[in-house]
C-alpha cells in the first residue's frame, strides 16, 4: 500500500508542477484577441486585461469584466507618422457582437496611456462566454482638428483625405472565444 | 446593498456547505483528531486568505488566474486522493491513513478557503462609494449587505454540519461525494477558462465546456445546494418514523430532544438553500435590472427654437426632454439646475465616450447609464470625460431655450 500512496503522492506532485508551469507576468498581463491587422496605414493589434482605474473620473472599475485595448501603430505612410509611432487623434469605435441575444458591447474608446504608453481603451462589460466578433472603427484624425502640412516644400506629401476620403476604417476581427476572467 | 449581500452568498455558500459535509463526514469517523486537523487547515486557508488579499489588493505581484489554477489543481487532487484514502480506509485502517485522509480533507477545505475569502476580505475596501467616505450610509448599507450574505452562508455551513453529523454514515458519505464531484466540475472549468484564454489547451469541445461552466457558474451553487438538501429532507422524514427503544421516561425525553434538535438543524438548512437560491436568482436578476431612463417631458417648439420653462426645472432634479429633427431623429437633452447656483446645466443626454446611452438620476447623483460613471452636476455643460455632449442654448425671460439648429448638428448622436 505505500508503493500506492508514494505514486499517488508523485501524481500530485507532478500535477502541481504542471499547474506552476502555468507561468504568467505577475499581476498584469495582456491577453490577445487579434494582432497585426493592418487597415490603411495603420497596424491594429488588440488586447485585453483586467479592468483598471483611469484618471480623472473614471477610477471605478467595479461593473466591468476587462479594459478592452486597442493599439494602433503606423506603417509607411506619407502623412507623416514615424514608422511604429502610436497614431494619435483617432476616434475609435468598438463593436464586440456575440452568437447569443445580449452578448454584445459598442462604445468609443478613450485615449489614455499605460506603462506601456500612449492607447486606445476602454473598461467594457462582457459578463458571459461567448463567441465574439469585434469590429474597430477608425475615424479621421481630422475630425479631432488634426492637421497635415499641405505644401510641396514642408508636407509629408499625402493627406489624411487620401485615406479616410471614402469614409471611415474598420478592422472586424471574427471568432474570438471568449470566458470571462477572474482579475 | 443586494449587490453585497450576492457577492457575500454567491462567494461562500458553495464553500461553506462543502465544508459543514467535511466536518460532519470527518468528525464522525476520525473523532476529535479529525476535527482538529481539520480546524488547523480551516485556519490556514483563513490567514492565507489574508495575506492574498493583501497582496492582491496592494501589489501588483498575484496574478490571480495562475494563483486560480494552483489552487484548484491542489483541490482537485486533494479530492481525489481523499477518495482513494478514504475508500482504502473502508476496507483497512491505520493510523498512518486515518490521519492521510483527514489532511487530505483539511487541504481541500484549506483550498477552497484559500480561493473564496480574499474577494470578501477585500469587499469592504473597494466598495463603489460615488464619493461618500466610510462613515456614511451608503458604506453601511453595503456593509450589512456583504454581512448577511456571509452569515448566511456560515449559517447554512453550520447546519449542514450539524445535521451531517446526525445522519446515517453511508448518506452523508454519499452526499458529499456528490457535492465534492459538483464543485470538481465547477473547478475544471476555471482551471479550462485559465489555460483555455492563455492558448494552453485548445479545441472547440474545451471552448464548449468552458462557455458551458463560465455561464452557469450558480448551477453548480444550487447542485451543491441540491446534493446537501437531501441530508435535511431525509433526516425530516425519518424524525416522523423514529421508533428509538428507550427504558424510561428520561431517556424517551433524550431521544425526542435529539430529533426536535434534527428538526430545527434541518429546517435551518433548508431555509438557508431557499434564501440562498431567492438571492440568486431573482434578488440577482433584480439587481442586475436594467435602468430604465425617465420618460421625456413636455417642452415648447416654437420657431427653430425648443424652450423649457425654468420653473419646470427648478427642484434641481434630472429633465429630459427631445426634439425630433426633419431626418425624423429624436434627439435628446438634458436639464438640472446646478446645487447651491442659479444656473443650469444643459447638455444632449449622449457623451462622447458611451454614445446616446443615456443619464439617469440615482440618490441625487446623475449617472451615465453606460458605464455607471457618477457626474459631478456642477461640470454638467461643460465638455470633457463622461459628460453630457455641450449645445448651445441661452436663459431668458422665464425659459431655457436651446435652438433646433444645435440638435440637428448632433442628430448623429442619436443612431
Amino acid at each position: 500500500m505505500k508503493k500506492a500512496v508514494a505514486l499517488l503522492l508523485t501524481a500530485v506532485m507532478a500535477f502541481g508542477v504542471t499547474a506552476t508551469a502555468v507561468h504568467a507576468e505577475a499581476g498584469f498581463e495582456e491577453i490577445p484577441i487579434f494582432e497585426d491587422e493592418e487597415v490603411g496605414f495603420m497596424n491594429v493589434s488588440a488586447v485585453y486585461f483586467q479592468p483598471v482605474p483611469m484618471a480623472p473620473g473614471q477610477e471605478d472599475t467595479e461593473n466591468y469584466n476587462m479594459h478592452l485595448e486597442c493599439d494602433v501603430s503606423a506603417m509607411e505612410n506619407d502623412l507623416g507618422y514615424g514608422l511604429g509611432d502610436w497614431v494619435p487623434y483617432l476616434t475609435v469605435d468598438y463593436d464586440v457582437v456575440g452568437t447569443e441575444e445580449g452578448n454584445e458591447a459598442h462604445g468609443t474608446f478613450m485615449v489614455m496611456s499605460a506603462s506601456d504608453g500612449p492607447h486606445y481603451g476602454a473598461n467594457v462589460s462582457l459578463p458571459s462566454a461567448d463567441t465574439y466578433t469585434v469590429t474597430f472603427t477608425f475615424h479621421s484624425p481630422a475630425e479631432n482638428g488634426y492637421l497635415i502640412h499641405s505644401d510641396a516644400e514642408t508636407g509629408p506629401g499625402g493627406l489624411l483625405e487620401d485615406v479616410f476620403g471614402e469614409g471611415n476604417l474598420s478592422v472586424t476581427y471574427e471568432g474570438w472565444e471568449y470566458a470571462p476572467q477572474e482579475w | 446593498m443586494l449587490k453585497y449581500l450576492i457577492l457575500g452568498a454567491e462567494g461562500m455558500i458553495l464553500t461553506t456547505i462543502i465544508a459543514g459535509l467535511l466536518y460532519a463526514w470527518i468528525s464522525g469517523r476520525y473523532g476529535n483528531t479529525g476535527k482538529y486537523i481539520l480546524h488547523g487547515f480551516a485556519l490556514c486557508g483563513m490567514i492565507a486568505a489574508i495575506v492574498m488579499s493583501y497582496m492582491k489588493n496592494t501589489t501588483s505581484l498575484v496574478h490571480t488566474g495562475t494563483w486560480n489554477v494552483r489552487i484548484f489543481t491542489v483541490a482537485l487532487a486533494a479530492a481525489l486522493l481523499l477518495l482513494v484514502f478514504g475508500l482504502i480506509g473502508m476496507k483497512k485502517r491505520s493510523v498512518f491513513l486515518d490521519r492521510l485522509v483527514c489532511v487530505m480533507a483539511g487541504i481541500y477545505l484549506a483550498a477552497l478557503l484559500f480561493y473564496a475569502l480574499p474577494d470578501i476580505y477585500a469587499a469592504p475596501f473597494n466598495f463603489s462609494l460615488g464619493g461618500a467616505g466610510v462613515f456614511s450610509s451608503a458604506f453601511f448599507t453595503r456593509l450589512v449587505g456583504l454581512l448577511l450574505g456571509v452569515f448566511l452562508s456560515i449559517l447554512a455551513g453550520i447546519a449542514t454540519a450539524r445535521i451531517g453529523s446526525r445522519s446515517p454514515r453511508g448518506l452523508l458519505t454519499g452526499v458529499l461525494v456528490a457535492a465534492v464531484l459538483v464543485n470538481t466540475v465547477h473547478q475544471f472549468g476555471k482551471i479550462a477558462s485559465v489555460l483555455y484564454t492563455r492558448r494552453v489547451i485548445s479545441g472547440t469541445t474545451v471552448f464548449n465546456f468552458v462557455k458551458w461552466s463560465a455561464n452557469n457558474e450558480d448551477l453548480f451553487i444550487y447542485g451543491v445546494m441540491a446534493a446537501a438538501a437531501v441530508l435535511p429532507i431525509v433526516m425530516w422524514v425519518r424524525s416522523f418514523h423514529v421508533n428509538e427503544p428507550y427504558e424510561n421516561p428520561a431517556q424517551h425525553r433524550k431521544i425526542r430532544a435529539k430529533w426536535r434538535s434534527i428538526r430545527r438543524w434541518g429546517s435551518t438548512a433548508l431555509i438557508c438553500s431557499i434564501l440562498g437560491i431567492v438571492i440568486l436568482s431573482p434578488v440577482k436578476a433584480y439587481a442586475n435590472r436594467p435602468v430604465e431612463l425617465s420618460p421625456v417631458e413636455e417642452s415648447i417648439l416654437d420657431g427653430d427654437n425648443v424652450y423649457v420653462p425654468l420653473e419646470q426645472v427648478e427642484d434641481g432634479h434630472l429633465h429630459r426632454f427631445a426634439y425630433t429633427t426633419p431626418d425624423d431623429i429624436t434627439v435628446r437633452f438634458i436639464v438640472i439646475k446646478k446645487p447651491n447656483s442659479s444656473s443650469y446645466g444643459v447638455g444632449l443626454d449622449a457623451c462622447d465616450i458611451c454614445g446616446e446611452t443615456g443619464y439617469f438620476e440615482r440618490n441625487g447623483q446623475i449617472v451615465c447609464k453606460l458605464c455607471d460613471v457618477v457626474m459631478n452636476i456642477n461640470t454638467i455643460g461643460f465638455k470633457g470625460g463622461c459628460n453630457p455632449i455641450v449645445i448651445d442654448y441661452s436663459v431668458g425671460d422665464g425659459y431655457i431655450c436651446v435652438p433646433t439648429s444645435t440638435l440637428i448638428e448632433h442628430q448623429d448622436e442619436f443612431k
